[in-house]
């Protein structure tokens, strides 16, 4: 068992966290006021190499690890801005779309999410349901040479950005499949985005399809697989989100020491007083414990064992984990903290999505206690 | 246009131990990094390669670990890295040094540039890069905010205390950076992948330097330090002045003189 990072992992944290204070921090007011990230932002990723990270090289990703992916994300999550979500997806679906793709999808898919030309999406929600895969309504009908999809999708990242997208739809045979959309065709459109609690320009839309026709070469893996593919996809998104979580959760805690040294309390900073120095002591612990299972989870990714269950377990954790720090870090600011001058808020509103998205908290609960229940080793 | 990086390894944080032995640092203890003004060397080597072609080499001298720094440096561009390592480069002063520094580049031979930080952030004694172009009998170009190749000559602006000056020289030529002349680029993480994975670094050891070792290390160095001593702030007792300002002051006087203050 090593703990130890690479000397190549370091360096790539390193490279991250000089590219959040360039890149990021500067334009996080900005992005806040008007609820859009800058255009240039996805370029600046794909030039810095950190789209489709996981991909090999010949469809222009940069073939490294889960394990790197997750060290990156965990190093601009520390900004809590949205823009971590577009590098984010552009790697989790460029990944899945490789593991998943005919020879021809890779090839006409996956170099353009890596170079930074096209926002990717994954489509799975729809207004009636976000947790029950067998409840979607999208329809897929198959004529031809190619399917007819129909059927509206709900809370969409990138929905109406340029770029490709995995929509899940179910065919006659009741059973859900993966297709390859190309996003602002002919039929496809889309709301104006939702203004939301936090994640400032993530850019999350209702998309409409209507008689939007998709190739049957366009089918990703084989038909009825939708399921599988989701959930795999999923299983990864959440290590990406943990990882987030655990990085967002350290800014906090920079944050809260940063203000309890210079925050005086009857002569004395507040570091000095004992019920703060538990607080403290009790985020570190919290966030190394969040950190480490994140990273043994990304490295079970990485050995190409089964990490659903585990991811889901992670989840269970680091989420209510991750979210008491952040209680206790707008505890320690007082009301600065409840400001939105200072990092914090914005923190907080960050954390509270992640209980919701990629699945449930409560789903990983049924999964993992599903799991247990079927085991027999006991 | 071929360019020498020199390029060393610091610590990284605030928490410096010294080894009271042998009153230098002791480098185990604390995280290293890049010292941060050798990153807008690099990035003044690039960009010069990036105008007019060229080789980009890059030098440090330092334990083992020093490697990570020349790793850096593969991952931000340049062509080849080289570790000076080795037991008798160690203890050595400034002179020893750019000593060391120096048989490497006469070893390298093809130059037309050599590149130096102003200073190093531990040390920040600002004497290798002038004692490099003393050995190497180079034209040196300090404290540089802006460098412009013309023709055969090399133009620098150098920051002085009140104001700027223009320099010209020939080539080959040693010039030292500051903080200001650039902003150093980041590298991608393909380029950090590379450079640990594609990327050799020659390790070179004092016998390949010179076959008389006696210039390097601690024995090369005539700076000895006596000892070493962490300032202690302790606190006293004060004593507050009362009475016509021109009294108190006089009696102000008084006291700093008989503490030898003034
Ligand atoms: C920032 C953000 C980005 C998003 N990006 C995307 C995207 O790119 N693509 C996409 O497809 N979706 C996206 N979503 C949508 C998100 O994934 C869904 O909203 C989420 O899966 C929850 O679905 P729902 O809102 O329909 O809630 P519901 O499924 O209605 O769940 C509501 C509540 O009921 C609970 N619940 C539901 N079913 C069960 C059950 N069987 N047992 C126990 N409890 C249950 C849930 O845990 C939850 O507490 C995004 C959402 C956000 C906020
Ligand atoms: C008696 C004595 C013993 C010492 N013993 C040790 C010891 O055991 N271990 C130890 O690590 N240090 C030791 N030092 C410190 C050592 O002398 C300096 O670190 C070194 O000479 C560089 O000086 P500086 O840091 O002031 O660099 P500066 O002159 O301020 O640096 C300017 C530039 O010179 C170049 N440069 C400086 N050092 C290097 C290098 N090593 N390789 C490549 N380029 C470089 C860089 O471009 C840098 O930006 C000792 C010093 C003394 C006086």
């Amino acid at each position: 068992m090593d703990f130890a990072l690479s000397g190549e992992s370091k360096m790539m944290v390193k490279a991250a966290k000089d590219f959040a204070l360039k890149e990021i921090e500067p334009v996080t007011e900005k992005i806040e006021r008007e609820d859009a990230l800058p255009d240039d932002l996805l370029q600046k990723f794909a030039k810095a190499r950190m789209l489709g990270m996981m991909v090999p090289r010949e469809y222009g990703g940069i073939g490294s690890s889960a394990l790197n992916v997750i060290l990156v994300a965990e190093e601009l999550a520390k900004t809590a801005s949205a823009a971590v979500f577009v590098m984010a997806l552009n790697n989790s679906i460029a990944e899945t779309i490789h593991y998943w793709g005919s020879e021809d999808i890779r090839q006409r898919f996956i170099p353009s999410l890596c170079d930074g030309s096209n926002y990717a999406s994954m489509a799975f929600t729809e207004p009636a349901t976000g947790s029950d895969p067998t409840a979607i309504t999208m329809t897929a009908k198959h004529e031809g040479d190619h399917f007819i999809l129909n059927g509206t999708k709900r809370f969409i990242t990138n929905g109406h950005k340029n770029g490709s997208g995995v929509f899940y739809a179910k065919d006659e045979t009741e059973k859900v499949t993966a297709y390859m959309v190309e996003k602002n065709t002919g039929g496809y459109t889309w709301s104006k985005p939702w203004s939301l609690m936090g994640l400032a320009g993530q850019g999350l839309v209702d998309v409409f399809l209507k008689d939007v026709k998709v190739s049957q070469e366009n089918i990703l893996g084989e038909p009825g697989k939708g399921f599988h593919i989701l959930l795999r996809w999923i299983a990864g998104e959440r290590i990406q989100q943990m990882a987030f979580m655990t990085g967002m959760g350290q800014e906090c805690l920079n944050q809260s020491l940063k203000f309890a040294k210079e925050r005086m309390v009857r002569a004395r900073p507040m570091t000095a007083m004992q019920g703060f120095q538990w607080m403290l002591a009790e985020m570190h612990a919290s966030i190394e414990a969040c950190r480490w299972w994140t990273y043994r989870v990304a490295c079970m990714q990485d050995a190409g064992d089964d990490f659903q269950i585990d991811s889901a377990a992670l989840k269970l954790f680091v989420v209510p984990t991750i979210q008491e720090v952040a209680r206790k870090a707008l505890q320690i600011h007082g009301s600065y903290g409840y400001c939105k001058d200072y990092k914090i808020e914005r923190l907080y509103r960050t954390i509270a999505h992640a209980g919701i998205t990629a699945s449930s908290t409560e789903l990983q609960k049924t999964i993992v206690g599903s799991a247990l229940s079927r085991s027999k080793d006991i | 246009m071929d360019i020498i990086v020199c390029i060393k390894q610091v610590p990284d944080s605030y928490d410096i131990s010294w080894d009271k032995s042998t009153g230098s640092l002791s480098r185990q203890s604390t995280g290293a990094i890049l010292n941060p003004i050798d990153k807008n060397t690099l990035e003044a080597a690039l960009t010069l390669r990036e105008e007019r072609g060229g080789f980009i080499t890059a030098i440090s001298m330092g334990p083992d670990q020093a490697e990570e720094v020349l790793r850096e440096a593969l991952g931000m561009g340049i062509d080849k890295a080289i570790l000076l390592s080795d037991k008798v480069f160690a203890g050595a002063d400034t002179l020893a040094t750019s000593y060391a520094l120096s048989c490497a580049i006469k070893k390298i031979n093809r130059f037309d540039m050599v590149i130096c930080g102003k200073e190093s952030y531990d040390g920040v004694t600002g004497h290798v890069g002038p004692q490099l172009a003393e050995f190497l009998d180079l034209p040196q170009l300090t404290n540089s905010t802006e460098i412009a190749v013309k023709k055969n000559k090399v133009l620098v602006k150098q920051k002085i205390e009140d104001g700027y000056r223009l320099l010209e020289a020939s080539f080959p030529v040693l010039i030292t950076v500051g903080k200001n002349i650039n902003q150093p680029r980041i590298p991608s993480m393909e380029d950090i992948m590379d450079a640990y994975r594609e990327k050799m670094i020659d390790i070179w050891r004092g016998e390949d330097l010179n076959s008389n070792t006696e210039g390097f290390g601690l024995n090369g160095s005539p700076t000895k330090s006596q000892s070493v001593y962490v300032k202690k702030l302790e606190k006293g007792s004060a004593e507050i002045l009362k009475g016509e300002p021109d009294v108190t002051a006089k009696r102000l006087v008084e006291i700093l003189k008989e503490k030898g203050l003034l």
